[in-house]
């Protein structure tokens, strides 16, 4: 634990904060740096996909949604897509199939989902109707 | 790294919501010796199972239960409405 997390820790142990104060701060320390890092061709490296849900102008719904999922989380999570029966790989192409996606499972490699992943940070999707949907990487 | 500290909030309307702090790293501990008590049987059983595929799976999946793991630190899920909220943050 850094030390920056620990003194949070400690102020709301003592009572000093709340708890609503201290996951402010915590947060803030997890926030990602203001310098970007780069990978070896100069690109910038996300950390995060971000998915956000808010209630758009005029609507009655009071619904947020906040979600932000760690980059070596999702690599290390299609791993295990390595280990989809050959049977069930049959039903999830069928299923992208009648979605209008011709995809067979079988043919993609680690490196098409390296190359996927690496190229999401330019991907930001926008969806404004009764709700506000924002899918982007930070 | 190993997510140490795990926030969850909850609240749901006419009840009594409830948010704290947790050391995960205690579930982590105890998550660990009981892994160690199956590796055993884990690895008797994907000895046993080689040949018919599952073997293998077994074989990965500690590595990649560990993968999973230690990159959880940064996940953030939270949802609310006007009665309702639900937080978990590692």
């Amino acid at each position: 634990m850094n030390e920056e997390k620990r003194k949070v820790l400690e102020m709301l142990s003592q009572g000093k904060i709340t708890v609503e104060e201290a996951d402010k701060l915590l947060a803030a320390i997890a926030a990602p740096s203001a310098e970007p890092e780069l990978d070896a061709a100069g690109k910038r490296v996300w950390k995060y996909l971000r998915v956000q849900v808010e209630p758009g102008p005029g609507s009655e719904s009071s619904e947020r949604v906040n979600v932000r999922v760690p980059r070596k989380l999702i690599r290390a999570g299609l791993k295990f897509a390595a280990f989809i029966p050959q049977h069930a790989q049959g039903q999830v192409n069928q299923a992208f199939k009648e979605k209008g996606f011709d995809v067979d499972l079988a043919k993609i490699t680690p490196q098409d989902l390296e190359d996927i992943i690496s190229n999401l940070d330019d991907m930001t999707v926008e969806v404004d109707g009764k709700e506000k949907v924002r899918v982007f990487c930070e | 790294m190993l997510p140490i500290m795990m926030h969850l909030r909850v609240r749901q309307a006419g009840r009594r919501g409830f948010g704290f702090f947790f050391p995960i790293i205690i579930i982590w501990i105890i998550l660990a010796a009981l892994l160690l008590v199956l590796l055993p049987f884990m690895l008797l059983a994907a000895i046993l199972t080689w040949r018919r595929g599952p073997g293998r799976f077994l074989v990965l999946l500690y590595p990649m239960l560990a993968s999973i793991l230690w990159n959880l630190s940064g996940l953030h899920v939270e949802t609310k409405d006007a009665e309702n909220e639900f937080l978990i943050s590692f």
